[in-house]
């Protein structure tokens, strides 16, 4: 399906009485809208978000009118998930589909309409976070894609790998215990939160690995000096932006 | 055997679920609670543990669904997706278990209803049956059908208008009235698709209550007829049933443990007996 922009589409119509849903996130971003989506992927620890906050930093100084979303942010939706995570509520596919609510509602908020408006858009974690996440905690794999079927799919996703210890090493140094959902404690793989945490994190990087060449994954090195990962990502980005017209925004 | 409409949830297990699945559906106001209200102390009367559900109850998104329709900004894809969080949170936390005890699940809509309103927004149909794959096959569907001339009247002087049952979020027409019919009307048309598509029980709502409620009761007679739980009791005739299962052939000659099985064996019979006979006969409920 072409996503054309210009057409007069409403902000759902354009992308959703489509006959297929499963072929539609395969859709670039640069294909339809003036805007550009950059989104970054990677375990916890891979230093994903601070790449991120400089290249929006970048971007802003280069005169771009730039919006950054978060994962699991919407206010509609959050206090459900916030809810269901302090009362342990949630199941795998509870899980799977209140995180999917929270990213419809950005998208159709926020992500949708501001690519139209030819806004960059920052994606910290995308929808191939849920991919890895609820699949390791025992969610169908082709269920997963199709529920996200709506989305986008991006200019650009930076897969930020890391070797699993690397980002452990990273993460046990800042911090004192994992919440509950977070060290994938639901899926029992182990009583000891840090183990556990370990072992739910092996399971989504082998998810990730998967998805390199499913979803063509821009990998960046995530061991190298964090420099020079930056210009790897500015470098990449600037040859999409470069394409792009309508984005800059007077200051 | 009980099915899913194609996958399984992880963890769930729907191989020992020895309830029944009842739905009632139906657009809004064709009188879908005044039935449950009706069916389950009927049900209850019989001896029949009895659990009611429907859409907004859980416990997970319930609250958080009426807070974003308090808003008038929940969109199409979201509000999709947030009645799929709620209804399975009722499915694996109140569903499967009642229907894992035995209980007689009264359910008031299903993903039926969710489907017509998402295809109403026009929500990809794939994308839709792939998300309610996970849904049960229920025993049986009921559908409530009243014409949009018969649904008018019943909600315009009842409750009058809401913003979302008149689809404002999809029709913005001059007033809810023009809003109301465009959207009922479309709503229809799936139900009635929907209907062919999964062989609903069709049942025209504009009979009246006590109609209704008589077409209801004997299409759940039929289901619970072909329950495999009454034969396994009815064809126990030539032993006595008894209330302790550790009750062991030296005990049988015991009198006092007798009779109480005696008693016990009765009791079950007439609560079997009712629901054989209790077809339409039962009770009339009043006000």
């Amino acid at each position: 399906m072409e996503i054309t922009s210009g057409n007069g589409f409403g902000p759902f119509e354009a992308f959703l009485p489509v006959p297929s849903t499963a072929t539609r996130s395969h859709e670039h971003a640069d294909e339809g809208f003036p805007g550009r989506l950059f989104i970054v992927e990677g375990i916890d620890g891979s230093g994903k978000s601070t790449q991120l906050s400089l290249l929006h930093k970048w971007l802003e100084s280069k005169g771009y009118g730039v919006v950054f979303s978060e994962w699991n942010s919407s206010p509609l939706v959050k206090d459900t998930t916030k809810l269901g995570k302090k009362k342990k509520m949630l199941t795998a596919a509870t899980f799977s589909l209140i995180h999917a609510t929270d990213f419809a509602d950005r998208t159709e908020k926020s992500i949708l309409p501001l690519l139209k408006a030819g806004a960059v858009v920052l994606c910290d974690r995308y929808i191939y976070t849920a991919f890895a996440r609820d699949v390791a905690r025992g969610m169908d794999r082709e269920w997963v894609r199709e529920l996200y079927g709506f989305a986008v799919k991006p200019t650009v996703a930076f897969y930020f790998r890391v070797p699993l210890e690397t980002a452990i090493g990273r993460l046990l140094d800042g911090r004192n215990g994992f919440k509950y959902y977070e060290a994938g404690m639901d899926l029992e793989l182990s009583d000891d939160p840090e183990e556990s945490f370990r072992l739910f994190q092996g399971l989504i990087l082998k998810e990730y690995e998967d998805m390199i060449p499913e979803f063509a994954l821009t990998v960046i090195d995530a061991t190298l000096p964090i420099e020079v990962q930056q210009a790897q990502v500015r470098q990449i980005a600037k040859a999409h932006l470069d394409k792009a017209t309508n984005v800059r925004v007077e200051r | 055997m009980r099915q899913t409409y194609g996958k399984l949830l992880p963890g769930m297990r729907i191989s020992d679920l020895s309830g029944k699945l009842i739905v009632i559906e139906g657009t809004d106001g064709v009188g879908r609670s005044t039935q449950i209200n009706l069916l389950r102390p009927w049900l209850e009367e019989q001896g029949h543990a009895v659990l009611d559900t429907g859409m907004t109850r859980s416990l997970l998104a319930g609250d958080g669904i009426r807070r974003a329709k308090e808003g008038n900004n929940l969109g199409r894809v979201t509000q999709s997706l947030f009645y799929a969080t709620d209804f399975v949170d009722r499915l694996e936390n109140e569903i499967v278990p009642a229907l894992r005890s035995g209980f007689i699940v009264l359910t008031d809509r299903y993903v039926y209803s969710l489907m017509a309103r998402a295809f109403v927004r026009g929500m990809d149909s794939k994308w839709i049956r792939s998300i309610y794959s996970v849904a049960l096959k229920p025993d049986a569907t009921f559908y409530l059908r009243l014409t949009i001339d018969q649904l008018v009247p019943r909600v315009v002087f009842s409750r009058g208008f809401d913003y979302w049952e008149s689809g404002m979020d999809l029709y913005p027409g001059r007033d809810m009235y023009d809003s109301f019919c465009n959207y009922q009307t479309a709503l229809l048309r799936e139900f009635d698709r929907l209907s062919e598509e999964y062989k609903f029980e069709v049942i025209e709502a504009s009979a009246g209550a006590g109609e209704v409620f008589g077409r209801l009761k004997a299409g759940i007679f039929n289901i619970l007829e072909a329950d495999t739980r009454k034969e396994f009791i009815l064809t126990r005739d030539k032993k006595p049933l008894s209330i302790s299962s550790s009750a062991g052939k030296a005990k049988i000659d015991a009198a006092p443990q007798d009779t109480r099985a005696t008693e016990f064996e009765l009791v079950l019979r007439s609560i079997l007996a009712h629901a054989t006979h209790g077809n339409g006969k039962t009770a009339v409920h009043h006000k």
